[in-house]
């Protein structure tokens, strides 16, 4: 399928001729995300700064029966905002107006296209704290992370970005423009097709601006770093602390092939020999973040943790912290394809799940890195493989597909943060029911009878 | 300029899109080909011969400042602007340089007394010898500069050589503390021959013997950035002919300094100046990083206590790694008020000819860096590049943000009113 010259020309009257895009070198950079293997390219980017011209886009492409894939920054690991139907990508990144921060009622009403690191340097301005931190937060969009139904190492202790979402303005396939939700704390009208949109991966509507609740930033905060000779050991500590009753902020885990990495780079003076560690993060009123800090440390070295360190000041606190981002970035570094799992399971199944992992990589002989947000049962297992050496990628597919069936079996989550997309459509079958699929097929019916917002994700193609 | 550079290097991008956080450019616009990420995405699909036709890939070539600010967020460490230069230079020598190119890199810059001359005819035409005195920007944009609409500087009246002998003693020649050699470039040459007279009082004054080699020549960095590295090679030969026996060469200029340090990668192997370019990177200075080393005599004269802030010419702060040195000599400096300004290290929007081939994009990088200057009040900006010079004095006036700029010798040696020009 190809876009009529009288499609091309309406977009450009609907956008301003800078509004829009067709050369096709300008296609070849939103034919991708940040996974390693999806393309798909469009015929068309336009770039709305306006919610009545999404409308008037969308009319047009209902019209015209024209796939439409929202895109924000392209930083999904699920191959979501890939558009391989082709058609109208629909880039959002110039609606990156902040529209209202609200001191008073703890609410920030902000465009999808702004990024998320950008509001939080305006909201820090007012001491005002929105807690959803994807590691993508330097150049994911808000529509981005709301889509992809997005979180990161602060879920164990304040959740996801759906947890903030309180309304939002939407543009349906039809071209209508609707308000969902509102700005209050409490909002029960119907159904909350707020939450239905969020992780909705762009399939039901056009998300124009969201509206979220915001918290007053912690007094104090107190990080400590546990040093384990056994990864397992680690997984057990996770649970431990969390079954005490003891909430951190956040808890997040890097193994031995991290801890390597971070010494050749940027050394920190951590034991080479150490099989994992675990970063815990404590917040809030500073007397409860000090006896916090003490159970930590001593359910920690209970549980075996051959060495506990806390943060000696604000900057060594940094340096851990700036040491688990590395670890990041040293795995996607590191091999020509990479398998990045996102599977989730209750905090008392992470030992086991991690034992599992560890298991699957001597049988298959392979590198997997273990990383993650352990707090909140969230591992991101990554599998170092190369998609052009045929053997080794089967080895590494199978022992991504075992990772499913094990956090399946664990009472876990194939997915905890990244979404479906493209990357786990075959695994959407395993983790749900038949008769589940099919509804969702049929809320994206009613929202989109033709089915023309992001076709062909989530769900295989029938 | 070798094929790893345009496969390997490109092809290490994860695509976390990091660099967007930081790109001046794309913070104009968000627009997937102006930003490192989507720029190396391209290379690599024109590498492979998988690219599809179309002006868009020259156009994302160009829409590049260089300022190197991504690699520094970039969790994968890929040098994009290195990148971006090696695929100007293929483009190069695909379709050759163009006509306009071609006039200013082969012609004016190999031959600065040509390039004085045209500077100076250029200064007489009506309407563009600004009697503001706002000051040209690159010499190499000297052509270009008409359709541009940016006001040409007063020139420097004399030139620096002409202002300088050959060698120049320390005041008490028996405690001399060792020979620099003075690398000018065509800013402090031609522009601001009075801020360049100025670091040389300094150095000198600090006990160093100063040489100033007549037969230097333009660095070259215009033509290697643009892919013309025929030209480049030959300008860098010239200047590692001119420079003599030293213990150090010293440079005002950011963007000098940087090309000067990387002389041994322009070059080719096998080429007799390589192994004399890369022993010359480590004497190679930038003036601020050289004095702060040092010390300096004296404290500057000043009628009442000054508010300062300190712009981070991209090739010093990211090219060079130089950060603190500038900051520490201005915050030792009697009576001054130092405020560091928000964003200090983001790009003024020059980048040599980008100003005038992205005229709209130039201008908005410098609206948000002369907003954020005018937040801190401050009576003078003070950088240590000729080109942020130009662009910064263009942007006070354009803004009206009463802020004099200053290069870093000419603050530390003397301030005296309205004497921003270099004159």
């Amino acid at each position: 399928m190809s876009l009529s010259k009288e499609v091309i020309q309406a977009l450009a009257e609907i956008t301003g001729k800078d509004g829009m895009r067709v050369d096709p070198v300008d296609m070849s950079v939103y034919a991708y995300d940040a996974t390693t293997r999806w393309r798909g390219m469009p015929e068309a980017v336009v770039f709305p700064t306006q919610v009545d011209q999404i409308s008037a886009i969308m009319a047009l492409a209902n019209a015209h029966i024209i796939p439409v894939t929202v895109r924000g920054a392209g930083t999904s690991l699920s191959g979501g905002p890939v558009p391989t139907a082709g058609g109208i990508v629909m880039c959002m990144t110039r609606m990156n107006r902040i529209l209202n921060i609200d001191t008073d009622n703890f609410t920030v009403t902000a465009e999808v296209g702004v990024v998320l690191n950008d509001l939080n340097m305006a909201l820090a301005k007012h001491n005002l704290f929105f807690p959803p931190d994807p590691q993508s937060f330097l150049a994911a969009t808000l529509g981005g992370c709301l889509s992809e139904g997005a979180g990161g190492p602060y879920a164990v202790k304040y959740g996801l970005f759906k947890h903030y979402i309180l309304g939002m303005t939407v543009v349906l396939a039809s071209g209508d423009i609707l308000k969902l939700g509102g700005n209050t704390m409490k909002n029960v009208t119907g159904y909350d097709l707020p939450q239905l949109l969020c992780g909705a991966e762009g399939t039901l509507a056009v998300i124009a601006d969201a509206t979220f609740r915001l918290l007053v930033a912690p007094q104090a905060k107190q990080t400590v770093m546990a040093i384990f000779d056994d990864v397992t050991q680690a997984g057990k500590a996770v649970h431990r602390v969390r079954s005490a009753g003891v909430l951190p902020a956040k808890i997040e885990m890097i193994d031995n092939w991290v801890i390597r990495r971070i010494e050749e780079h940027t050394p920190l003076g951590l034991p080479l020999s150490a099989a994992a560690i675990l970063l815990f993060q404590m917040d809030g009123m500073a007397p409860a973040v000090e006896k916090e800090t003490d159970q930590v440390i001593e359910l920690c070295r209970k549980t075996g943790a051959a060495e506990v360190r806390p943060a000696k000041d604000a900057t060594e606190a940094q340096n851990f912290w700036t040491a688990r981002s590395f670890g990041f970035s040293a795995v996607f570094g590191s091999a020509p394809t990479l398998i990045s799992e996102d599977v989730v399971v209750p905090t008392s199944r992470i030992a086991d799940l991690i034992q599992c992992i560890k298991a699957l990589e001597r049988t298959h002989d392979l590198t997997i890195v273990l990383l993650g947000h352990a707090g909140d049962g969230n591992l991101h297992p990554c599998i170092l493989t190369d998609m052009d050496d045929a053997d080794h990628y089967e080895r590494a597919q199978m022992a991504s597909n075992a990772i499913f069936d094990a956090a399946l079996a664990f009472g876990g989550a194939i997915s905890g943060e990244h979404g479906i997309g493209l990357e786990k459509q075959q695994i959407l079958k395993k983790a749900m029911p038949a008769q589940g699929i099919d509804l969702l097929k049929q809320i994206k019916r009613a929202f989109d009878p033709k089915g023309i917002l992001n076709p062909g994700k989530i769900w295989e193609a029938s | 300029m070798t094929a790893s550079l345009l496969t390997d290097a490109p092809g290490r991008c994860m695509k976390c899109g990091f660099c967007m956080s930081n790109c001046p450019v794309y913070g104009i616009d968000p627009i997937e080909s102006h930003v490192a990420r989507g720029r190396n995405m391209l290379i690599l699909q024109k590498q492979a011969g998988t690219l599809p036709p179309g002006k868009a890939y020259v156009q994302s070539l160009s829409h590049c400042l260089l300022c190197g600010r991504c690699r520094a967020v970039c969790p994968a460490k890929v040098s994009s602007p290195e990148i971006t230069v090696a695929a100007r230079a293929a483009v190069v020598r695909q379709q050759g340089v163009s006509w306009s190119q071609a006039l200013v890199f082969r012609g004016i810059l190999k031959h600065r007394h040509l390039m004085a001359h045209l500077a100076g005819i250029a200064a007489r035409l009506p309407g563009l010898g600004s009697k503001q005195g706002t000051p040209l920007r690159h010499m190499a944009d000297m052509t270009a500069v008409v359709s541009a609409g940016i006001a040409i500087p007063r020139l420097s009246r004399p030139f620096l050589a002409d202002r300088l002998k050959s060698i120049r003693k320390p005041p008490d020649p028996s405690a001399t503390r060792g020979r620099v050699v003075f690398f000018a470039g065509c800013g402090f040459e031609f522009f601001f021959s009075g801020m360049g007279q100025a670091m040389v009082e300094i150095l000198t004054r600090s006990g160093f013997e100063v040489v100033y080699p007549q037969s230097q020549g333009c660095c070259g960095i215009a033509a290697y950035n643009a892919g013309d590295v025929k030209t480049a090679r030959k300008m860098a030969s010239a200047n590692l002919s001119a420079f003599t026996d030293c213990d150090a060469i010293v440079t005002g200029c950011a963007t000098c300094g940087t090309a000067l340090k990387h002389y041994g990668h322009w070059l080719p192997q096998g080429n007799g100046l390589r192994a004399a370019a890369e022993s010359l990177a480590g004497k190679v200075w930038d003036f601020s990083h050289f004095v702060h080393h040092h010390g300096f005599p004296g404290q500057p004269r000043r009628k009442r206590p000054l508010k300062v802030t300190y712009h981070d010419p991209c090739h010093l702060r990211w090219h060079q790694g130089i950060i603190e040195p500038p900051r520490r000599l201005l915050a030792g400096l009697q009576d001054i008020d130092y405020v560091e300004m928000d964003g200090a290290d983001a790009c003024c929007g020059l980048a040599g000819s980008f100003a005038i081939t992205h005229q709209e994009t130039s201008r908005a990088i410098q609206a948000k860096k002369m907003a954020a200057i005018a937040r801190t009040k401050a009576d003078v900006v003070v950088t240590s590049c000729p080109g942020c010079i130009v662009q910064l004095m263009d942007g006070a006036q354009r803004h009206h943000v009463p802020v004099k700029v200053m290069h870093i010798g000419q603050m530390l040696n003397k301030f005296e009113a309205g004497a921003n020009h270099g004159e």
